[in-house]
């Protein structure tokens, strides 16, 4: 996105499934997408200019030019590097010669919700479908010409050629002919072997690398809209807080503030609702600021208003201290528990996390009489289109949501709610808007990931085997977000609990109630980072109670190489990151896999004798696989430091092994972040963190490994969630590392809290 | 004399940058500053993280960064944390170690050194040094007048 | 009260309030966006630029303080982003979201000059104020030492 966001539309496109023109090709992503309602004017290609043009997706121009089109959000993971050469590949095209356009919000290009690890895992086989589309009929078109068979017929390097001729055409020469075929019913689709997906197995270069390092690149706060005012906003700190009185004289008189006006108030659920509070509008950012600082407001704090972390981890830890509702049992947990020789039992806290992306949330948007169009660095635009419309009061079709560069989202950027602020602001003022969040906005009115306590108890018999598991966990649900705020779903146990592959004869896993008292949100890896903690921690305390080492314990209990049916589980379904078993199935083995290939790279086997002090770690989530190794040692001044990592991930088949692993490494800083310091604190029913200090630190350059090691699985499986898997499995591989160096076990994070603020 | 004037010396708005070591500490628990810092070759920061590339010639109540003009730390002879009113009375006489002043320039210093100053105006609800700047002053010149004797080791105010 | 300054080597004359951040002259005023607003509060390093060559972050620098000096953005650290360390960052697939790395190459570009071979302890020192929350450090300094290099 250098330079404006302009992309033609196609006005004329109304949906999937429709020949518009003989070229719109028939698949569709999901039923949701078809049943959903189409804007008219649905921003695409430009399906008049000449060329082959099969989807909303491809565009080959008659002078060679392959347009594709990225309908994921890049914000970070490199998915404009990596998905369009699922496209690019299978049609035979040179990246040098594609040019990615990133899309709206429209339905027309299916799912968008750029989360859950999805945007590989979700559309590998459909997006090559897009490319081996147009191959065929670009081959076809060149089989007319040439009066060959097609089978006969090759493209590969932008060039069709004829095999037993060795007659060349190119894509671009062939582009007007094969826009006259027919397309190419779905199922006659031909994939190309993996073995000639030559791209996606290389390193690809950094499409955006040049927009990057030269401040090019187009983010959200970067849009800029003749006319335009600034907007911050002195949002209630309590959530569901409301005004009492407010006094602006003194924020009028600052020089370029233009207006304080109030938001519209939200009401529960809070879903993706503006904040409510009062909005200072001004020339520029640092008027509305200081305009902000000279409000004088009155809050009421309302039902939220005696939140308070400390009291509510009390009331976790009594939750978990009596049956749950039952979501998984195998054998008879309680039975097993009551003859075992002994038992370990163990209690896990995890605060609520903050997101903190670079970019704090920010939008802008311009209302005119017929449109409402914002531009945002969001996960999910059609969310947003939804959200504006539903804020505005319009239908869908008077909503384009255009997407730039996410400067991080974590999650954060899913959640609608700033674009509409945005756009309840433009309609207000009737000007150009750009709503900025402040970085004190953004963590103050995050939608944390939830706090949590697990209680695990192991029954263990005469010989240390584990022969009960009950895992009780208690945590306000994200559902809270969109309904009620108290009631626990077996399905909210999902992510690390009803999947864990665990061959424990008898198990349980309880869950307790939790009220969300706050507006909870999904953060990378979501629930996976207290459940992936507390088991990861379990694991080393049983192999410390047993003598044993982890890793053998480990292995234990994961138990012999298998895929685990819903029985096996002891689950009555299991959502499984949306994929069927049959797919992506629980498989023990893979699991093993990944602790067999850690344990080797670290050289587990010679810890402790080298001076190293070793933690280890392992987790499924988002249908991959990661196991990590954490070493720690302690600096002369006392401090402990991180001072190697490696990460073994099998995550399926790999696209663009190179931003697989720069994920891996990032995962590795995130989750040592959420390790060490990461810690949103509750205080009167307002966040008490206010920006990158305290429980909003992050880890900075001087703390990062001084080498992380990467192993990828190779792998024919379905691809897996790559974004969010290498998190879980940190922070207790650093919790374990910090016991193996000094006995001290940490059973709640931040380890700060713990180890002291000097010490870490 | 001494004594009381070191409750101004050892409080944490002066101390602070007065460490017994490469980094600067901050707020009342005297923590090590947060972004990390260093000396640096000048007592001025290292290159990237230099005091004044983020410290102002005044406090900024919107950043809380506070800011006083020629922010910098005290050089490593100067420490004070940790060190005995005793240890800093000799420090702040002798010449090698006080930045080559005469007890007149140490009064004048104390008394009108816009660095020092910052002490008292600390900013966002920092708990200023005791007393006022020209309190200060006075009772360091006081104690110059009167002979400028050290507190005997261990005496504490 | 006017203010006039060298911006990337071109000179500006600025109608603006004196004590208004010089991020928010360059991003606000003159459209420069490539500097980036992180937390307003120096913690960050998002905003990082070079005043007469010196790093500063712009969210906390009054645009009072670069009256008549000169100011250097990532838009003017080479014309076509052909710095080594801009080259560097691209080879290396340094950026993940890209949000600070303008910021950490202004640092890094300040760090070489001063030091043209550091050590992995004078980048830590150097780079300590530039936070990324993608976790790119590793790479970061694997650039940095490239360009330098080696640099043990």
């Amino acid at each position: 996105m250098t330079g404006p966001l302009v992309i033609a539309r196609r006005s004329f496109l109304r949906g999937l499934n429709l020949a518009v023109g003989g070229l719109t090709l028939g698949f569709s992503f999901s039923a949701r997408a078809q049943k959903a309602p189409v804007p008219s004017g649905s921003q695409a290609l430009d399906a008049t200019a000449p060329g082959l043009n099969p989807n909303v997706f491809l565009h080959v121009a008659p002078d060679g030019l392959v347009t594709i089109v990225c309908h994921r959000s890049e914000m970070g993971q490199g998915i404009r590097s990596s998905l369009p050469v699922l496209i690019a590949d299978e049609l035979g095209a040179q990246m040098a010669r594609v040019k990615i356009r990133q899309a709206d919000g429209d339905v027309v290009y299916g799912d968008q919700n750029t989360d859950g690890s999805n945007s590989i895992r979700g559309f590998y086989e459909d997006l090559r479908r897009v490319g081996a589309t147009a191959r065929m009929m670009l081959i076809e078109a060149a089989a007319a010409r040439w009066k060959v068979r097609a089978d006969e017929c090759v493209a590969k390097d932008h060039l069709v050629t004829h095999r037993p001729t060795k007659r060349r055409l190119g894509f671009g020469a062939l582009a007007v002919e094969a826009a006259r075929r027919k397309i190419p019913e779905p199922k006659t689709v031909v994939l190309r072997p993996r073995s000639e997906l030559t791209s996606l197995t290389a390193n690809m270069p950094l499409l955006d690398g040049p927009a990057y390092v030269t401040g090019q690149a187009m983010f959200g706060a970067d849009v800029r809209l003749p006319g335009m005012l600034t907007v911050v906003i002195a949002r209630p700190p309590v959530v569901g807080g409301t005004i009492v009185r407010f006094d602006a004289a003194d924020a009028l008189a600052v020089p370029g503030v233009v207006k304080v006006v109030e938001m519209p108030q939200p009401k529960v659920p809070w879903h993706f609702q503006p904040w409510g509070g009062l909005a200072v509008v001004a020339e520029n950012t640092w008027a509305a600021m200081r305009g902000r600082a000279a409000l004088h407001i009155t809050w009421a704090a309302g039902p939220n208003g005696a939140y308070d972390s400390e009291v509510f981890k009390a009331a976790l830890s009594k939750a978990v201290s009596v049956p749950g509702l039952v979501a998984r049992k195998v054998g008879d947990a309680e039975a097993a528990l009551k003859s075992a020789a002994r038992t370990v039992e163990a209690e896990y806290h995890v605060p609520h996390l903050p997101h903190l992306p670079m970019e704090p949330p920010v939008a802008v948007a311009r209302m005119t009489s017929d449109l409402c169009e914002v531009w945002a660095p969001t996960q999910n635009p059609q969310a947003a289109q939804k959200e504006v419309a539903r804020a505005l009061g319009v239908p869908l079709e008077k909503v384009r949501v255009h997407v730039t560069f996410l400067g991080g989202a974590f999650g954060r950027k899913a959640k609608a709610d700033f674009c509409s602020e945005a756009a309840v602001l433009a309609k207000m003022l009737g000007v150009p808007v750009r709503m900025q969040f402040t970085r004190e906005d953004d963590l103050r009115h995050d939608y944390v990931n939830t706090v949590s306590t697990n209680r695990l108890t192991a029954g263990l018999d005469p010989s240390g085997r584990v022969v009960a598991l009950r895992y009780r966990t208690a945590f306000p649900s994200i559902q809270s977000l969109f309904g009620d705020p108290a009631t626990p779903e077996p399905e909210d146990l999902q992510q690390g609990v009803l999947d864990l592959a665990f061959a424990v004869p008898n198990l349980t896993a309880e869950i307790g109630v939790a009220t969300a008292h706050t507006r909870i949100g999904w953060l990378r890896s979501v629930y996976n980072i207290f459940q992936g903690f507390s088991i990861g921690s379990f694991v080393d305390e049983l192999a410390h109670e047993r003598k044993a080492d982890p890793r053998d314990v480990w292995l234990e209990l994961i138990g012999p190489p298998r895929k685990l049916s819903l029985s096996d589980l002891g689950v009555k379904e299991l959502k499984n990151y949306g994929q069927p078993l049959e797919l992506h199935p629980v498989d023990a083995g893979r699991l093993r896999n990944v602790i067999d290939r850690v344990t080797r790279a670290a050289r587990w086997d010679e810890r402790g004798r080298d001076g190293r002090f070793l933690g280890l770690a392992a987790h499924r989530s988002f249908l991959s696989y990661v196991a990590a190794i954490v070493s720690m040692i302690k600096r002369p001044d006392g401090k402990l430091v991180v001072d190697e990592v490696w990460v073994a991930l099998d995550a399926g088949i790999i696209v663009n092994a190179e931003r697989v692993r720069a994920q891996m490494e990032g995962s590795v800083i995130f989750g040592m972040s959420l390790a060490l310091y990461g810690g949103i604190t509750m205080k009167n029913g307002a966040i008490e963190q206010e920006n990158f200090r305290d429980g909003g630190r992050i880890v900075r350059m001087g703390e990062a490994p001084r080498k992380t090691w990467v192993d990828l699985m190779e792998s024919d499986a379905a691809p897996g969630g790559v974004g969010e898997p290498g998190v879980p499995p940190i922070a207790p591989a650093i919790a374990n590392a910090v016991f193996a160096l000094t006995g001290q076990r940490v059973r709640e994070l931040p380890l700060i809290k713990a180890m002291g603020r000097q010490r870490v | 004399m001494f004594l009381e004037a070191s409750k101004v010396l050892r409080h944490p708005r002066c101390a602070n940058c007065h460490p017994d070591g490469d980094v600067p500490l901050q707020a009342m628990e005297a923590v090590p500053h947060e972004p990390p810092v260093t000396r640096g070759p000048a007592d001025r920061g290292v290159v990237g993280m230099e005091c004044t590339s983020c410290h102002q010639d005044r406090n900024l109540e919107n950043a809380r960064v506070p800011g006083a003009p020629n922010w910098h730390l005290a050089p490593r002879e100067m420490a004070w944390v940790g060190k005995s009113p005793r240890f800093i009375c000799e420090q702040m006489k002798d010449p090698r170690r006080n930045g080559g002043k005469s007890l007149a320039q140490i009064v004048h210093h104390n008394a009108h050194d816009e660095l020092v100053a910052w002490g008292w105006l600390p900013g966002h609800g920092r708990e200023p040094a005791p007393g006022t700047q020209a309190q200060f002053g006075e009772l360091v010149a006081a104690w110059v007048e009167t002979g400028a004797e050290c507190p005997d080791e261990g005496a504490q105010p | 009260m006017s203010i006039s300054l060298r911006i990337n080597g071109e000179e500006r004359l600025l109608d603006v309030d004196p004590e208004m951040p010089l991020l928010w002259v360059l991003r606000d005023v003159l459209g420069l966006t490539g500097t980036k607003y992180g937390c307003g509060a120096a913690l960050c390093g998002a905003c990082t630029v070079h005043l007469e060559g010196q790093v500063v972050r712009s969210c906390v620098t009054p645009v009072r303080r670069a009256q008549g000096k000169s100011v250097t953005t990532i838009e003017g650290l080479s014309p076509d982003g052909s710095h080594p360390l801009q080259r560097a960052w691209v080879e290396q697939g340094v950026p993940q979201c890209g949000f600070c790395q303008a910021g950490q190459l202004m640092t890094a570009a300040a760090l070489l000059k001063e030091h043209p071979v550091p050590t992995d302890a004078q980048i830590d020192q150097s780079m300590a104020g530039n936070l990324c929350r993608c976790g790119t450090y590793c790479r970061i300094r694997d650039a940095i030492k490239k360009v330098s290099g080696g640099g043990r």
